[in-house]
């Protein structure tokens, strides 16, 4: 009966379940959905805006979730307990909390402005746990000061020090400051003086320092300084001996270390206001900062300081007149002078702690998440140092010893940083050293590091392949590590028609961990598959290095460029032709009388199908291609003895690295006598190289000279034969160093038949454009060509 | 084909299964505001996801009646959570679906072509009411955005709608009986929705026209007589009064006040609006009450939620969102409302209810209790200021210790912060230059120097209701030395401010300046001369009168001292000029603190006769 089919939507990710606890879903106030995925977080999903709202995380597995109700609380049952949430307070983006008397503040960034929230905290009724009274909006300075989105804002509350919140116990809580009147009223003004109203100060991440007198009706958010750094710590500290109990002077720490102290000046003296804004600067950055009555207590992160604001100079500024006051205003680096309590790493401080002997002790944390109880000593003005007790000296070399313990942990890392920095360097030394030498010489030059090739065929899931072993070896003195990698370019000179006629590239690279001096190390690639005809191929090596990969991955945190952190030089170049690519097999069976019978019937049978596939329509045309070369000089150039030049010639052509490149092949198949080789090409097509020494009479003296005859039904095969053939022979002829004379007779004649010829082409290509017989007109003038070629002497 | 009569037959079960749940539901009157809105959004969403199934397929005839059913229910969902986009969406595409049966195509998604296309295409069949009901929900759509000029063009089909209604409906009714199941259920009556939403567009209407200055009596007349809610009817009177008070008629719009108030009693705007006409009559009795009943109806804790209860399907409060409609309704919060009773009161001589409800103001800011205190536009004066009236008030209710003590936290939140003098420029040169931060600051203390200033001067009051005249001319000369550190930049600038000037601040706290100079130097004067420093007593009570000429205290005493050194001729005279003007009554264009307060010891006039008569044979 249902129609159409059932649609699901796909809302949310939440990655795979967890096994310890259970899964499950709820939902909970209006459209929230409450997810377990059985660990311990539970999620709050708005399926409206189909957004996650809130993550929260237990600290045990969630085993069951159930809400109230009223749909405020949930309720999580976890392995430790159960554990109630609010969930009209899962506001997003809060980044500061504050709590005074019965009123929750929350401040949070809208995208337009700063946003402070007044939440009403009943605890007797259970209906409405949490009113909203208010919410004041101040609107955002810049963008681009607003980057800074991760830093906390700071919130503390000030209140008349005349008055004690009724509600409030004895020990104000934390970030509360009972501040002196005089100051509080010339801070805050006549009316929030009069209606005893605490007061709201919020320090922003662009350094503004605002506030909000909370019982004032239509009060709002003002701006009381900008310390144009993001603001750290608020504070409030009792300034003068005559102070009690409350703070005469209200303190906010930037991060980059500027600091304002404000007091009250004396009456009248400065108009209306007369309140003293004194800056200063300590020595940022300010990690985190507490203070107890008179010290700001605070960590740049490699240190924790202690800053006294009774002694030193700030201490006669306050009492002395107010020319001092002029004067420090002016230079406000020379201010407050803090005093170091060596101990490293703290991230966070709570406010400290005074023990009825005076002794400070602060709860911190560091940065390995490590907490720590620092405790200081007992510091009397005069003598601390002679009068000191025997436990106190025990305490005060325990305090030294922990203190250079963590001077010791300091000093540890940084040695392993200032090593692993000097490794770096001399491996950046052996790097531009390789730079230079490879980038500096010529191309003919042998280069220091280069790479050899041989191919082979092999075969693999019934496909032959051509692979290319490339062997990469360091002659140069330097050792070549990290953050090297060969790079291998395979290109073919030419490619089959149907591909486009344009040839494509592949690259190859082989990152290389560390190749030292004379070391080699060797790479394997394909170059072409079997029936491929795109040979010579062209192997271009060069040496990449990637300073990325160099640095490996923790120290290129930062994104670098990948073009500008890596550079290329090149290597040699390899080149793998029709030779290289030659398959041979043997010679065709009547030739000689073999062993067998089964082989003699197989060469029959193969001899059979080769000309069966061939000869299916009328015998195709046999293509051959000739290169005469005098034995004498071949003899010469080889080094050979005065016997068969013929098949060491062959033997050589087909065993002789030439282009960089050697053939691996298990032993030539060419018994002493025969100087005939077969073989396959390729593209498949069979092909035969002869050689034989043929007297030749050159006009006045009878010469000897090879002929090396390349027969195939496949023309690109022939072409691509005599090529390597010619290419080999030209190596091995400008090594030898011919000096010969050149009988210049012949020259005529030859001289004749190759304007013949041109004259051949001229006309192929005048006339058989249209005709569609340029083809085979070139290909008759290509034979011709090929077929009476010039001896070489 | 059995099929789809089958699935015709499933799918109106399964519309009036959640219809008939939801009336079930709408009946009980959940207490929890937030569950009322789930439950809101279920029914929606079930009622979407069923209509979602039925416009699967091509629309047509034999289902068209469930479709539209089904749509009305949804839209009905949609706007009670206020959804109005969604609702039209849904509108214009069933408007749509529905020209598609007809084969019709207006080419255009215009809804009010749309509407009429539509409309025309089913009249005289049994899809017609159906029509007109969802044409009555768009009417609502577009009324909640505050559209009326659409709703003006469909006035017509509206009063066909109207028309039609009673025997349409009726018909409908009766078919209802012969074969309940075969028909799909409405969540909500239409004749309901369309009585709602005329009186809902007759109150919007009239709002918007009354803020443009039209009268719209009679059409609000005719919208009271309709059958709605009490809520909307007390709204209709209250903007009757009101453009009846825009038409000068306060008595009569005070008869609407009262009808708008005895058909909803939660109605405290109307009591508002007829504390204001009060005003304007200057029935001061029948306006402290009636800011007396406001006060204590609005620190109720129900009048503080939405004047109707969404305790049905539909509130009509989703559609009378109108902007001018809000400002019209809209009453100042409870604190400010006590703050004026309390100035009536003083003002009016009922002094002792004036210093209990200014004791309750000061005590509602002081507590930890936040509520209200908040408001995002204050309408109360600075605190101080308020410390000072209640002061004044308490001297008058002759309760001087109290006075001093509220006087001594004034001067003590402000005496160190007050400048050293205050430099005033020539106000026409200042505005002109236009108010910059400088001037605020200076005026910031000014203004803080006169609060001072009056504190000081209540204490001088104060301590010579006590007799205790050597303290009171200590306070005098305080408050003397404060005000004259005021100075002007321009010379030539006179100081007779006039305070009809009242737009300007600065001209109200020139005028409390010299005020509180001409009392200040009268109080020191009347004291110089109770302990017969007559010659102190002349010359300060000369300066006061050069100060505000209008004292009258100031300078019957001034006679007085005449008369005591010997003068008597002068003293006849400057008494006869008294005789013409008596003590001014207290004004609230003033601080009550810059007023003459009759604290001070008096001059009995018939004894200032009698030695006049001594006087005039010889």
């Amino acid at each position: 009966m249902m129609e159409g089919r059932c649609a699901a939507e796909s809302w949310a990710e939440f990655g795979l379940l967890g096994k310890s606890g259970s899964s499950l879903v709820k939902c909970g106030t209006g459209t929230d959905v409450f997810i377990c995925t059985g660990g311990e977080e539970v999620y709050v999903f708005t399926a409206q805006e189909k957004t996650l709202r809130a993550v929260l995380q237990m600290p045990a597995a969630v085993r069951d979730v159930v809400v109230s109700h009223d749909e405020q609380l949930l309720f999580v049952a976890c392995w430790s307990g159960v554990y109630c949430v609010n969930v009209q307070l899962l506001v997003p983006r809060v980044s500061s909390l504050l709590v005074v008397g019965s009123v929750l503040l929350t401040l949070c960034r809208t995208d337009a402005s700063w946003s402070l929230t007044l939440y009403q905290i009943q605890r007797t009724s259970q209906s409405d746990p949490c009113d909203l009274l208010a919410s004041f909006s101040l609107p955002l300075v810049s963008p681009k000061v607003q980057s800074d989105t991760e830093s906390r804002c700071v919130l503390v509350c000030v209140y008349p020090g005349d008055l004690m919140p009724a509600s409030s116990p004895p020990h104000p809580p934390r970030s509360h400051y009972p501040l002196q009147p005089l100051l509080f009223r010339r801070l805050f003004g006549a009316e929030a003086a009069l209606s005893k109203s605490p007061v709201v100060l919020c320090g922003l991440p662009d350094g503004r320092l605002s506030f909000l007198p909370l019982r004032i009706p239509g009060s709002r958010l003002r701006i009381l300084h900008s310390l144009e750094q993001s603001v750290v710590f608020v504070g409030a500290s009792a300034v003068m001996e005559t102070d009690a109990g409350c703070a005469g002077c209200l303190i906010a720490l930037g991060k980059q270390g500027r600091a304002v102290l404000i007091r009250a000046g004396r009456a009248g003296l400065e108009g209306g206001g007369g309140t003293r804004f004194t800056l200063g600067c300590v020595p940022g950055p300010v990690e985190c900062a507490c203070m107890d009555q008179s010290r700001v207590y605070y960590s740049t992160g490699s240190d924790l300081l202690m800053v006294d604001l009774w002694d030193g100079s700030s201490g006669t500024a306050g009492r002395q007149g107010d020319k001092e006051d002029e004067a420090s205003r002016s230079n406000p680096a020379a201010f407050l002078t803090p005093i170091s309590l060596n101990v490293s790493g703290v991230v966070a401080l709570h406010q400290p702690a005074r023990s009825s002997a005076g002794e400070v002790q602060l709860l911190s944390l560091s940065v390995r998440g490590r907490l720590q109880s620092i405790r200081l000593p007992v510091r009397t003005q005069e003598d601390s140092l002679s009068k000191g007790p025997s436990s106190q000296v025990g305490r005060s070399v325990g305090d030294i010893l922990s203190a250079i313990g963590d001077i010791c942990e300091r000093a540890s890392v940084l040695k392993t940083i200032i090593r692993s920095k000097n490794q770096i360097l001399k491996q950046l030394n052996q790097v531009v050293n390789i730079s230079f030498l490879l980038s500096n010489r010529s191309e003919s030059d042998l280069k220091p590091v280069r790479c050899r090739g041989s191919v082979r065929w092999s075969r693999l899931l019934q496909r032959d392949s051509l692979n290319l072993t490339c062997v990469l070896e360091n002659l140069s003195p330097f050792v070549l590590e990290r953050g090297w990698t060969l790079s291998v370019t395979v290109l073919p000179l030419s490619c089959p028609l149907e591909a486009g006629g344009e040839a494509s590239s592949v690259n190859y690279s082989f990152p290389f961990s560390g190749l030292g001096p004379g070391e080699s190390v060797e790479v394997s690639l394909p170059v072409a598959a079997a029936g491929d005809a795109s040979f010579p191929v062209t192997v271009t090596c060069s040496l990449l290095f990637s300073l990325w990969r160099f640095l490996g991955q923790e120290e290129a945190t930062a994104p670098l460029d990948l073009q500008s952190a890596c550079f290329s030089l090149p290597l040699n170049t390899l080149t793998v032709d029709w030779l290289h690519a030659l398959r041979l097999s043997d010679p065709p069976a009547p030739a000689r009388s073999s062993s067998s019978p089964a082989d003699l019937l197989q060469g029959f049978i193969s001899s059979r199908q080769l000309r069966c596939r061939g000869g299916q329509a009328s015998r195709p045309e046999e293509y051959s291609a000739r290169v005469r070369v005098s034995s004498e000089l071949l003899r010469d150039a080889l080094g050979l003895a005065p016997g068969s030049p013929r098949v060491s010639l062959l033997e050589w052509l087909l065993s002789e690295g030439c282009g960089g490149v050697k053939m691996e092949r298990k032993g030539i198949k060419t018994d002493g006598s025969s100087s005939v080789i077969c073989g396959s090409a390729p593209d498949n097509a069979t092909v035969k190289l002869t050689a034989e020494e043929v007297n030749v009479e050159e006009k006045t003296k009878p010469l000897v000279i090879v002929e090396v005859q390349v027969k195939s039904s496949s023309v690109a095969a022939v072409c691509g034969l005599h090529h390597a053939v010619l290419r080999r022979i030209q190596t091995l002829l400008q090594k030898a160093g011919s000096s010969r004379m050149v009988p210049t007779t012949d020259l005529r004649l030859a001289l004749q038949q190759a304007e013949e010829q041109r004259g051949q082409v001229w006309e192929a290509s005048s006339v058989g454009v249209s005709s569609g017989q340029t083809p085979p007109l070139l290909l008759r003038v290509y034979q011709q060509l090929r077929d009476g070629p010039l001896l070489i002497l | 084909m059995i099929q789809s009569t089958s699935l015709l037959e499933s799918w109106t079960q399964e519309n009036n299964q959640l219809a008939s749940g939801c009336k079930l539901q709408d009946g009980q009157n959940e207490p929890n505001r937030e569950h009322n809105l789930f439950r809101q959004r279920r029914w929606s969403s079930d009622f979407h996801r069923l209509l979602r199934k039925i416009q699967g397929i091509p629309p047509h005839l034999d289902r068209a009646q469930l479709e539209l059913s089904v749509v009305y229910n949804t839209c009905v969902c949609f706007t009670a959570q206020s959804q109005f986009d969604e609702a039209e969406l849904l509108l214009t595409q069933t408007a749509q679906r529905l020209l598609q049966i007809a084969g019709d195509d207006p080419g255009t998604s215009d809804p009010s072509v749309l509407w009429r296309t539509a409309l025309k295409s089913v009249t005289g069949t049994a899809l017609h009411r159906r029509v007109l009901s969802l044409l009555c929900l768009q009417w609502g759509v577009w009324l909640a955005k505050s559209r009326l000029t659409a709703v003006q063009d469909f006035q017509e089909e509206v009063s066909l709608l109207e028309a039609q209604s009673g025997a349409v409906w009726n018909d409908c009714r009766a078919e209802t009986k012969e074969k309940i199941s075969n028909i799909p259920i409405l969540v909500l009556d239409p004749r309901r929705l369309v009585d709602l939403l005329k009186i809902c567009t007759a109150i919007v209407q009239g709002a918007e026209r009354l803020t443009e200055g039209w009268s719209v009596l009679s059409a609000l007349q005719a919208a009271s007589a309709s059958p709605a809610p009490r809520a909307l009817i007390a709204y209709t009177h209250l903007l009757s009064g009101s453009c009846l008070a825009h038409m000068n008629r306060p008595q009569m719009a005070l008869q609407c006040y009262r009808k708008a108030l005895e058909t909803d009693p939660r109605c405290v705007c109307a009591l508002y609006q007829s504390a204001l006409i009060y005003s304007r009559l200057e029935n001061s009795q029948a306006e402290i009450q009636a800011l007396r009943i406001l006060h204590s109806m609005l620190l109720l804790p129900s009048t503080t939620e939405p004047a109707m209860a969404a305790d049905r399907l539909l509130s009509p409060s989703l559609f009378l969102c109108s902007q001018s409609l809000s400002s019209l309704l809209s009453v100042p919060s409870a604190l400010s409302v006590l703050h004026s009773l309390a100035l009536k009161c003083v003002i009016h001589s009922r002094v002792s209810e004036g210093v209990e409800c200014y004791l309750d103001l000061l005590a509602a800011l002081q507590s930890e209790d936040q509520h209200g205190v908040h408001a995002a536009v204050s309408t109360l004066p600075k605190l101080p200021r308020l410390y000072l009236e209640a002061g004044a008030a308490l001297l008058m209710a002759r309760r001087p210790a109290d006075c001093m003590a509220l006087c001594d936290e004034v001067i003590g939140s402000t005496l160190d912060l007050l400048p050293e003098k205050v430099l005033l420029e020539d106000p026409v040169a200042r505005r002109v230059a236009g108010s910059g931060e400088v001037t605020e600051e200076a005026e910031n203390g000014l203004v803080r120097l006169l609060w001072t200033a009056a504190a000081y001067l209540l204490q001088g009051h104060c301590y010579s209701q006590l007799k205790d005249w050597k303290q009171a001319v200590t306070h005098y000369t305080r408050c003397i030395n404060l005000l004259v550190k005021v100075h002007y930049k321009d010379t030539g600038f006179s100081l007779q401010m006039p305070c009809a000037d009242k737009d300007a601040e600065q001209g109200v706290d020139l005028c409390v300046l010299q005020r509180l100079k001409g009392l200040s130097l009268a109080g020191r004067g009347i004291s110089f001369a109770q302990i017969d420093r007559l010659r102190e007593a002349l010359r300060d009570l000369q300066l006061s009168r050069q100060a505000h000429p209008e004292g009258v205290s100031a300078r019957r005493w001034y006679g007085e001292v005449l008369w005591r050194l010997d003068r008597k001729q002068e003293a006849a005279a400057c008494w006869e000029q008294t005789w013409s003007n008596p003590i001014p009554s207290l004004s609230e264009a003033l601080p009550v603190y810059a007023q003459e307060l009759q604290s001070g010891p008096l001059l009995d006039s018939a004894e200032l006769r009698q030695k006049l008569q001594e006087l005039g044979p010889t």
